[in-house]
């Protein structure tokens, strides 16, 4: 036996196959359930250790991005989520799945207000969409997702993608060590510099969680720089290591934190174990 | 009672402070501007419970602020406040029956939220402050609507707060149709009459045209003849379906005329002959699976995958509404590849723009006196680049090859391609995936959105080229997430159930066009036109069968499996209608409320169209070549030609474009540390297999000016070439046709045609590339008036584009454009020639020329055959093609990607622009690491142009022979033409 990880699906999300190639590899017993199957079961969520809102364009992000995604779950699984973030489990929210869950309360949740939006995720400074590869700095944090990591060379792709909160939220995220990922310029802060922060994101934030970390929004995309094959200096990797004479390691950051979340359920063990 | 609901946003808005600047660049005096987004309701919300859940999903609490406003009602008291300090009000809404996305989401969560269906509409208010008149907020209005499908109005503050904020305005649709049904239209009428119903439409009580069928009078006496036959008048429908069903952009009718010598037509002389030579030549060694006879062409990707490609234009539509006919060409031919067999999964898409200059001013009118003026070709371009982005994005397929293609003659026919790679198992519950067809007694299932009138004559229209009388409802917006939604139900759920027997996608011509091709399988069908489902009562029965409304597919499913069918689609939030059956009559019957609305053979359908045949001339153009001056600073002139358009970077179009989703980027849009944007990408579709596919195109329009045989065969050798240098493989490399050309009624440019024609059969019968599918577009001319009202006509030079699509047996062949390593030696292969006519160089001097690049396909294939042999060996560390610009502009490319100097002496009789600038075919330039120098120069073999001409190095500078530049120059000249758009 193994953990569960459900990916949910369906209205635009379109990264559901990537986010669960992720959790198997790292382990899991991963399925995609489209939101209208688990609205007619939410109680499924009872038997899930991971749970991931993938990126994607949920309602063509209409309304603001994330916002009608967000009231579908609200409406159709109750209280189903709020129990789920409750028990010892893993969240994770990417790109459009970020948008989703802060719009559902479920991050940052300051003060174990699950359920509030605290902290809104809007429209790029640039009002263009970006798709571009960033460094992410992992802050001093305590989410399971990250543990032991330092930093991370992923893409964004994203129309609206920059955290904006009001001051008292933003301090209490820094003295909570909520901000998990900020953007970086060559191991420094990118302090907004387009395009390092590719949104103009306050405090260069890119990712935050919940005061006990198990909840992780991000918005750039962990899913799609899992190999080293799809990395935007693959080229000079290759070239470099066969100029040295080694083999390329397939695997590359992205990974790292599905195989975290695999550690934080002992998931080796427990297949071990059988 | 009607509901405003109105969210200002408090916080900064990186919208606002875009359009802020957009503004403030008419030169106008623009303080500040705030963006308010509108929901308005018809029939209001009362309850306040109620109202305060909906406006959760329109509201984010931590930067917005909602605002409920009731007509005739005060604001509440904080809402002229919060709308604080501005002097106008604008809001832009849209026209009743063109497609609201917003609206339509917004009132799918009402419904949601209230458990009952209520329609919204959505607008935006723009707050501006600045020291404006009227007149200058309505020249604001023009640059941020298009009157074809929206709705602009304004007022100043005072106005404003006297009224309570803007007026509700709600686009419901009312049509003035007195009443639907089958008119009789009389064809036993004199040619003239024919030749008016053929041009301008068939005729409506009070005299009116219901605009163009677009049929010859050859084609209007044959359908004379057909229904006195019959022994009764035609109906509309079937007239309608005649001249859809018969237009040139369903039957390509002009690649199918015998023209000159040729009986079978081009196409079949050609092309489709091409093909098959080169599938019986390779024998065991063929990898085409399915070509032509499908809405996409499909190849052996793996063991167990299929790979399909399809491009498509869609020009006209974009000369009128360029986001709409971009977003309407993407999300379109993303349903040619669900369309293909029982249902590929969309992979990737390509894009290509042919356009104007945007940083011109270019005046043209479609009527007489300043009457209906074209777009700007900054408007243009914005809005073409806008639709592909949110039509690939929305929809979850990366987006990373495409191109920019810059000539003025195409202000006022815009080319837009539009392509979609996609991948399917090669067999499907034990049988091949590319198999289908409608069986006798299927139900015909169509499944998606409902009905309007939008796209209206399509079909027709594209045909035609493009006046004063171009019909409105020929402009469209596609509805990404709707088709989005279907095509994750077909292809990840519904198609391994094996319960349908054959489908198409909706495009031109709509059901008409779907239905009747569909029939072909089992020899008939009879459908019930009152089934169909409509976005708003009052269509006419005509209008229905022929309307081009998007994200509809049509299915043919036996009986037995509806019902399974719909209740999967249903649970995906996926509208379906049964609405007819295929049979084997013999015969295309519909029916309006059980009265026939057509009955004609499917013969005469399919086969009643006449022959035109067609004669052609030829003549050489270009002028003689000239005797230019030498630059006196080759570093300058290196410098401006990388800044030219059709040089320059177009990475604002690629970081717009998500290419990076289904997380299979390889090599992307722009490589190296420099962000050079380059000509082929490679990704791998299928996470699970190391197979990668590469993509490229090719083109090269302005060397028709010359001679349309040497364009042709540049832009077939563009595409080979790019897909070689990126790592593909000769072997197994397939290619598309994308043929949009002018005048096609005159025998000048048919004449340029055929050359072109012969020209690629030649050349992809010898580098073995098959073509597996194409598309023409024949009519891109404008035909207005000047600012001085005399009139013009403006063609589109002929253009032809290649499309490559290449399979890699490991992903570790790819090959980036950016030199890797100092002292690795750069090596150029291809020979260069005194051939610059219709160069960019020449152009950038003002001079057409005459020596257009002569492609030698021979000594081509050698190369391409020896490159592929490297790129398995990995012996390239970086390779470009030499495309516009000749190897100056390449090796400034290689240069400012690797962001490293490079130290080049290239021996040649050639003075040294002529050899720099150069456009011969064939070329490619790759840097090789020294330890390879031995294997890479063994395996290029009897290949006799290889040549070294020097190395790659730490400088900050490129040297070719005596001229030194230095690459942060040719960077940002390279960078700055359109880095601020």
């Amino acid at each position: 036996m193994t953990a569960k990880a459900l990916i949910i699906a369906g209205y635009g999300i379109n990264s559901e196959e990537e986010t669960a190639l992720g959790f198997e590899r790292a382990g899991f017993d991963a399925s995609i359930r489209h939101i209208n199957d688990l609205a007619e079961n939410p109680n499924e969520l009872k038997d899930i250790q991971a749970l991931s809102v993938p990126g994607g364009f949920s309602y063509g992000d209409d309304t603001g991005s994330g916002n009608a995604f967000a009231q579908k779950m609200r409406l159709t699984l109750g209280d189903a989520l709020k129990d789920f973030v409750a028990r010892d489990t893993l969240t994770i929210g990417i790109c459009n799945g970020c948008q989703i869950v802060v719009n559902l309360g479920l991050a940052p949740a300051c003060d174990g207000e699950y359920g509030a939006r605290q902290v809104a995720v809007t429209h790029n400074a640039s009002a263009r969409y970006q798709c571009r590869w960033v460094d992410l700095g992992v802050e001093n944090s305590n989410s399971p997702w990250l543990q032991g990591l330092s930093s991370l060379h992923v893409p964004v792709a994203h129309g609206e993608g920059r955290f904006m909160m009001d001051d008292s939220t933003l301090k209490m995220l820094q003295d909570n060590n909520q901000i998990a990922l900020k953007y970086l310029k060559d191991g420094k802060p990118a302090n907004g510099e387009f395009p390092f922060n590719p949104n103009g994101s306050t405090d260069d934030i890119a990712g935050i969680t919940d005061e006990s970390g198990r909840v992780l929004v991000l918005m750039p995309h962990p899913e799609r720089g899992m190999f080293t094959w799809q990395r935007d200096d693959y080229a000079n990797l290759k070239d470099a290591a066969r100029r040295n004479g080694q083999v390329l390691p397939e695997e590359a950051d992205g990974l790292a934190l599905f195989q975290n979340a695999a550690e934080y359920f002992g998931v080796n063990q427990m297949k071990k174990a059988g | 009672m009607v509901q405003r609901i109105e969210v200002f946003t408090l916080s900064e808005d990186g919208r606002a402070k875009t359009l802020e600047d957009q503004f403030r660049k008419t030169g106008k005096n623009i303080d500040q501007i705030r963006i308010v987004d509108v929901y308005t309701i018809e029939e209001g919300i009362k309850d306040g419970q109620s109202l305060k859940d909906c406006l959760k999903s329109f509201t984010n609490p931590v930067t917005q602020k909602a605002f409920v406003l009731e007509k005739g009602q005060a604001p509440a008291n904080d809402y002229i406040e919060t709308a604080g300090d501005f002097d106008w009000a604008l809001e832009i809404g849209f026209l009743p029956g063109v497609t609201d996305n917003i609206g339509h989401t917004a009132s799918e969560l009402t419904a949601l939220t209230l458990g009952r269906d209520k329609t919204l509409y959505s607008s935006q208010v723009v707050l501006i402050k600045g020291a404006l008149n009227e007149s200058d907020v309505k020249e604001l209005a023009a640059t941020i609507h298009n009157p074809l499908i929206q709705s602009a109005s304004n007022k100043n503050k005072e106005q404003f707060v006297t009224d309570g904020g803007m007026n509700a305005i709600i686009p419901r649709v009312v049509l003035d149709n007195k009443g639907a049904a089958i008119d009789p239209v009389d064809l036993n009428v004199s040619d003239e009459e024919l030749i008016t119903i053929g041009k301008e439409g068939i005729a409506n009580e009070d005299g009116s045209r219901r605009g163009p069928l677009g049929m010859s009078l050859l084609y209007m006496q044959a359908v004379q003849e057909y229904f006195k036959s019959e022994g009764r008048p035609a109906t509309d429908v079937e007239l309608e379906t005649l001249a859809q069903t018969w237009s040139e952009h369903c039957k390509h009718t002009i690649f199918a005329s015998p023209i000159d010598e040729i009986k079978d037509g081009l196409y079949k002389h050609y092309i489709k002959r091409a093909t098959s030579e080169i599938r019986e030549a390779r024998g065991s060694e063929d990898f085409c699976i399915s070509v032509f006879s499908d809405n996409s062409g499909g190849i052996i990707f793996d063991d167990n995958w299929m790979i399909t490609d399809k491009v498509e234009t869609h020009n006209s539509p974009s000369a009128l509404d360029p986001f709409g006919g971009a977003i309407t060409g993407i999300v379109g031919v993303n349903r040619d590849c669900l369309g293909f067999g029982q249902g590929a999964k969309p992979a990737l898409n390509r894009y290509g723009f042919c356009l104007a200059d945007p940083r011109k001013d270019l005046e043209y009118y479609r009527g007489k006196n300043k009457m209906n003026p074209t777009l700007s070709p900054n408007t243009i371009m914005k809005g073409v680049v806008a639709g592909v982005e949110s039509g690939g994005n929305q929809s979850g397929i990366p987006t990373p090859q495409g191109f920019m293609y810059f000539d003025d003659r195409y202000v006022g026919k815009p080319l837009v391609f539009a392509g979609t790679v996609g991948v399917i198992p090669r067999e499907i519950n034990g049988k091949p995936s590319h198999i289908k067809s409608s069986q006798n007694g299927d139900r015909i299932l169509m499944i998606g959105g409902k009905v309007g009138r939008d796209g209206i004559h399509g079909a027709t229209f594209s045909s035609v080229a493009l006046d004063e009388g171009s019909p409105a409802t020929a402009v469209q917006i596609g509805d990404p997430i709707t088709q989005k939604k279907f095509m994750d139900a077909i292809v990840k759920e519904v198609r391994d159930l094996g319960l349908y027997s054959a489908i198409t996608d909706n495009g031109a011509g709509g059901l008409s066009s779907s239905v009747c091709e569909m029939a072909e399988g089992c020899g008939g069908f009879k459908l019930a036109i009152d089934k169909v489902p409509l976005k708003y009562p009052g269509m006419q029965p005509w209008e229905i069968w022929i309307s081009e409304s998007q994200e509809r597919m049509t299915m043919a499913v036996p009986p037995e499996n509806v019902a399974q069918i719909q209740s999967i689609l249903e649970k995906r939030g996926v509208e379906s209608w049964d609405i007819g059956e295929f049979n084997d009559s013999g015969r295309a019957v519909l029916t309006w409320h059980d009265e026939t609305a057509m009955n004609i053979t499917m013969e005469f359908l399919h086969d009643g169209i006449p022959e035109t045949p067609l004669t052609t001339t030829f003549t050489r153009g270009g002028e003689t070549e000239p005797d230019l001056t030498e630059p006196e600073d080759y570093a300058q002139t290196l410098i401006d030609m990388m800044g030219r358009l059709n040089i320059c970077s177009k990475e604002f179009v690629a970081a717009q474009y998500d290419h990076n989703v289904q997380g299979s980027a390889v090599l992307g849009p722009v490589q190296g540390k420099g962000r050079v944007f380059t000509e082929a990408t490679v990704s791998r579709p299928v996470l699970e297999s190391k197979h990668a596919a590469v993509l490229s195109q090719g083109l090269a329009p302005r060397y028709s000016d010359i001679d349309t045989r040497d364009m042709a065969m540049a832009a077939l050798d563009s595409s080979v070439r790019a897909a070689i240098a990126a790592g593909g493989d000769i072997d197994h490399l397939a290619l598309l046709d994308n043929i949009c050309w002018c005048s096609s009624d005159e025998p000048e440019r048919l004449g340029q045609l055929k050359r072109a024609m012969e020209a690629i059969y030649e050349m992809a019968v010898h580098y073995r590339t098959p073509f597996i599918s194409g598309k023409d577009s024949m009519f891109n001319d404008f035909r207005g008036y000047d600012a001085d009202n005399n009139p013009v006509t403006i063609s589109v030079p002929p253009t032809l584009l290649v499309s490559g699509i290449g399979v890699m047996e490991d992903t570790a062949h790819a090959v980036s454009i950016d030199p890797k390593a100092a002292g690795d030696f750069v090596y150029i292969l291809g020979e260069t020639k005194d051939e610059l006519g219709a160069s960019e160089y020449y152009d950038h001097r003002g001079v057409l020329g005459n020596n257009v690049p002569v492609t030698d396909t021979a000594l081509n294939y050698t190369l391409y055959q020896a490159l592929s042999k490297a790129n398995k060996q990995q012996l390239c560390a970086s390779a470009i093609p030499v495309s516009f610009g000749g190897l100056g502009v390449a090796l400034a490319k290689k240069a400012i990607a690797g962001q490293c100097g490079l130290d080049i002496h290239i021996e040649s009789d050639l003075r040294l622009d002529k050899l720099l600038f150069s456009e011969s075919q064939g070329r490619i330039i790759v840097t090789v690491a020294p330890n390879d120098k031995e294997a890479f120069e063994t395996i290029m073999g009897d290949y006799p142009h290889v040549t070294n001409i020097g190395t790659v190095t730490d400088n900050n500078s490129i040297i070719i022979n005596e001229v030194q530049a230095d690459i942060d120059k040719l960077d940002h000249a390279y960078k700055a033409t359109l880095g601020d758009y």
